[in-house]
């Protein structure tokens, strides 16, 4: 089992290396000057300058490439253009709300779309599975940032049970922590959790028409060890697939998320650090979302082995 | 599997009705006549637009809609339903642009990585990498390079998008090269070429369509989601996501800023997707089966 | 003979729903079961005999099946009409099944032990740990080498025979008394098939569990059972006790499938050859039609006129022997 983690870690380096030369490229092949357009539409030729100097353009590209790596690799970043504050400060100082939101909606997704999938795969064809299909595409087809909305419309403006925008870190206390991440969450997690209600549902549809669920129908089993037990953990895997290829699309959604409801989190940084093309930021928030979702992929690989005992490593 | 034996029917057998059609496959037929009505809607755009959707007109800012301003108007004063109209040229044009750039891309880079075995070392890493960042990320990334437009945002939407239809396409050709007929037809000499155009190709083009669907839904939602955080088309466009981003601090006393022109964003995403449901069920019955 | 027999099958229908139309699998079958006895009902795929077994269980999917009429009588207790619930409480309880698929009939991903014990905590309200212990107990008896260390092995590291056994464990661990095997030996090698059904006679002497053998094999019916009920197209056409049936089979139905096994009592000729084996002309009818007349008619040689438009009705041949057949006395005099 070790050995496995150790040689799918190692497997994880080209994908890392493809993504560090990637984003070091992409501000080197540019279209146009990089440093003119850092320094902005309104720059004189001494302050292009200064930007390249600052940047290390003026050097050769294999130099400064060997340059960047050994920086990185030894947890360096590079330095904001605008803020002057390491890169890694900035995005340690903005994790919090990032990794609550994630959580937070990985977990009110996950906790309501199995249970919804499973119900629908054993009621298949019936009114509720209609239903929860019917949720699953509308699900699929909501922009986050256009639920966002008619959520705080309804639920903060109009009722005013939570709040409009902002969030509150965990130190503040722990309701008001909460209160914060509700809509976000939700407004987040509705294609998440439209993708894992189908999965689900289509899974557990193949697994209860296996030779081993009549078996356990044929022993009188009850009904919820039936399907939470024979048939939901027969038809885990591909859940947790997809529970892991979501990520992506959460992070995705975490830059809008937080745009809408003002969370100072990394999407809020990613934003700000666009907007002002502060490349080093860029290219480090890139590196650490990138690395998140490796890593996710990692942690979903190594769960098979407790979900289906005939995967042996 | 019904729908497989309706396939082998022959053509000059079934006698074409429409209504048939519509029938068996409702999903299909539901999401095509909404893209449809979409596609005129955008086409016609200057026919159907009571207002300039660019006329500043600050005496009427803010309207609720009414009789006159049917969907309301904007802190400009700006007519939402000529806005709204004018934005699905902008979102359909970048999804159905985005859809067949990269299917092309896709499947020039999927057939040669399936054939070739050098070639799809080094194209499946850069794949798994650009995989890696998440798309609406990488997009940004790309579009902050070059000054705003709607080309650069097709361009920079592409490309997180290729992956899915390379691995798909891929897949594909793996599975038919390890087919017993293709082999025998290679250690028959049958040229590459010859077997590609033959076999392969048309194996691979129902998979295709059924992704490249996907991808276009995916393709409004990210240049959506990009103009909505001002990384996207132009402001002075009128696309779905500019005029919510451009209705963001007035939500509160104007939500038809943002409410309607979202509602026609998720009905045009959905149409795309139905219809992706509905051809995947008609023609991938295998990949239906597994979602 | 009634209040002899466990479970009493009286005019069973089931018919399930499909696309060409109503499939009428079993058709009217009648049978019974006496404890501690072992029924063989033989005939081939598609004769509605599993799904006779599914519906003692009434485990037929509601969504496509139902139990359309017909009377199962379980310890004079109407199966039929029980609750959902009920049903449940009686299901490898009093009485348990075994399926054709080892490989495939235990699930994956839980343990052997998990798999028995489940059942026996459902059914005799033990703790846990006594029923693994029960279930341990179970693997000695069905000769599993090495029962401790199986109940935490899961399917896959076992091979298709020890799965069977482990399904005969998991079938008889609550003592049930009808135990359903439905072709427990099909998917099976030869020299393992012979090893599991000495397995569920010595175990049936054992427990005195009534077994109801569901094959298409005769030669399993001649080695394991005491009484036959053949079965064409949803229907019982011939019943007799093992003797009687192998001495003087009395249906054409029955008589074909004989021929169609291999015998090495038959001398070869002097070319060296045996006489071939012999299949049945014509194919199974269609169930979605309801059948006039006889339905063996269309590929019986004896069929007349009579056969062919009026259904024959049960009859005694003597001695516990019935058969449905208007033309047995020319089948009798043709042997």
């Amino acid at each position: 089992m070790t050995s496995y983690i150790v040689r799918r870690l190692f497997a994880t380096l080209p994908v890392m290396a493809v993504v560090a030369l990637f984003v070091f490229f992409l501000l080197r092949f540019a279209p146009g000057d990089p440093a003119a357009i850092i320094a902005g539409d309104d720059a004189t030729a001494e302050s292009i300058a200064a930007v390249r100097a600052k940047l290390g353009l003026d050097r050769p590209m294999v130099e400064q490439f060997v340059v960047w790596v050994g920086q990185l690799l030894q947890g360096d970043m590079g330095v904001s253009i605008f803020s002057n504050l390491a890169v890694t400060r900035l995005i340690a100082q903005r994790l919090e709300p990032t990794v609550a939101l994630t959580l937070s909606t990985l977990f009110v997704a996950v906790v309501l779309a199995v249970p919804i999938g499973v119900v629908a795969a054993w009621k298949a064809r019936k009114l509720v599975d209609r239903l929860a299909m019917a949720f699953a595409v509308l699900g699929f087809a909501m922009p986050t940032f256009v639920l966002a909305y008619i959520l705080i419309y309804f639920f903060a403006v109009q009722w005013q049970l939570l709040p409009v925008q902002g969030y509150a870190p965990i130190k503040q206390g722990f309701w008001p922590f909460v209160e914060s991440l509700i809509l976000p969450s939700v407004a987040l997690g509705i294609t998440y959790m439209a993708l894992i209600a189908r999965i689900t549902r289509a899974s557990m549809l193949e697994v209860l028409a296996q030779d081993y669920i009549r078996t356990a129908n044929s022993k009188g089993l009850a009904t919820d060890r039936v399907l939470l037990l024979h048939a939901l953990k027969n038809a885990a895997v591909p859940i947790v697939t997809v529970i892991g290829i979501g990520i992506a699309l959460l992070i995705s959604g975490v830059v809008i998320t937080e745009t809408v409801f003002n969370i100072p989190g990394l999407g809020r940084l990613t934003v700000d650090a666009v907007l002002k093309r502060d490349y080093p930021v860029v290219q480090g928030l890139i590196l650490v979302f990138a690395g998140a979702k490796v890593l996710v992929n990692l942690i979903i690989d190594i769960s098979y082995a407790f979900l289906d005992p005939r995967i042996r490593y | 599997m019904a729908v497989v034996a309706d396939d082998l029917d022959l053509p000059a057998t079934r006698r074409f009705s429409l209504w048939t059609a519509v029938r068996r496959n409702p999903t299909i037929a539901f999401g095509a006549v909404l893209l449809a009505a979409l596609i005129v809607m955008a086409v016609f755009a200057p026919f159907i637009a009571p207002n300039d959707p660019l006329k500043l007109s600050p005496v009427n800012r803010l309207r609720p809609p009414s009789e006159r301003w049917w969907f309301g108007t904007d802190q400009f004063g700006r007519d939402i339903f000529s806005r709204t109209i004018y934005g699905a040229r902008v979102s359909l044009i970048v999804g159905l642009s985005v859809a067949a750039f990269s299917s092309v891309l896709g499947l020039a880079l999927g057939l040669a990585c399936g054939y070739f075995r050098k070639v799809d070392g080094i194209v499946m890493r850069i794949m798994d990498g650009l995989m890696a960042i998440p798309s609406i990320l990488l997009a940004i990334a790309l579009i902050t390079l070059s000054r705003p437009g709607l080309g650069i945002v097709i361009v920079a939407i592409v490309i997180p998008e290729v992956p899915r239809i390379v691995r798909v396409v891929r897949a594909v050709v793996l599975s038919i090269r390890a087919q017993p007929y293709i082999e025998s037809a290679i250690a028959g000499g049958t040229k590459n070429m010859k077997l590609l155009w033959r076999h392969v190709l048309p194996n691979t083009l129902a998979p295709l369509i059924v992704q490249s669907t996907y991808v276009c839904a995916s393709a409004m939602l990210i240049e959506a989601g990009l103009s909505f955080l001002g990384a996207g088309v132009p402001p002075e466009i009128p696309s779905w996501g500019n005029i919510i981003a451009q209705g963001r601090t007035y939500f509160q006393i104007a939500p038809w800023t943002i409410l309607i022109p979202g509602a026609f964003l998720a009905v045009t995403v959905l149409a795309v997707n139905l219809l992706g449901d509905g051809l995947r069920d008609r023609l991938d019955p295998r990949l239906a089966r597994r979602l | 003979m009634a209040e002899a027999s466990i479970l009493e099958v009286r005019d069973l229908h089931t018919q399930f729903r499909t696309l060409d139309g109503i499939v009428r699998a079993v058709d009217g079958v009648s049978f019974h079961v006496a404890r501690g006895e072992t029924l063989g009902i033989v005939g081939e795929s598609g004769c509605g005999k599993s799904v006779t077994a599914m519906s003692i269980l009434r485990l037929i999917p509601p969504e496509t099946g139902r139990i359309a009429s017909g009377s199962i009588k379980f310890e004079g207790e109407e199966l039929t009409t029980l609750s959902e619930e009920e049903m449940k409480r009686l299901r490898g309880h009093r009485i348990s099944m075994i399926f054709q698929e080892p490989m495939t009939s235990l699930n994956p991903v839980l343990t052997v032990g998990t798999q028995i014990a489940e059942n026996v905590v459902r059914h005799l309200n033990v703790p846990w740990s006594a029923a693994r212990d029960r279930a341990r107990e179970m693997l000695d008896l069905v000769r599993i080498a090495d029962a401790r260390r199986r109940l935490d092995e899961y399917p896959h590291q076992l091979s298709g025979g020890m799965r069977q056994r482990v399904m005969i464990a998991m079938a008889l661990s609550c003592d049930p008394q009808v135990l359903i095997a439905d072709e427990p030996t099909t998917a099976l090698d030869v020299t393992i098939q012979a090893q599991i059904l000495d397995l569920m006679i010595e175990l049936k002497e054992k427990t005195g569990t009534a077994i109801v053998l569901i094959t298409h094999d005769l030669g399993v019916v001649a080695e394991t059972t005491e009484r036959v009920v053949v079965m064409y197209a949803g229907r019982k056409v011939e019943e007799a006790s093992v003797e009687a049936l192998f001495a003087e089979p009395l249906h054409p139905y029955t008589r074909g499938l004989m021929r169609a096994i291999p015998r090495l009592d038959v001398e070869a000729d002097a070319a060296g050859t045996r006489p071939r084996l012999q299949e049945i002309p014509g194919l199974v009818p269609i169930l979605t039609k309801p059948i006039v007349g006889c339905a063996f008619a269309p590929r019986c040689g004896f069929a007349t006129d009579r056969c062919r438009s009026e259904a024959p009705p049960l009859v005694e041949g003597g001695a516990g022997h019935t058969v449905a057949c208007w033309e047995v006395e020319r089948v009798r005099a043709s042997a």
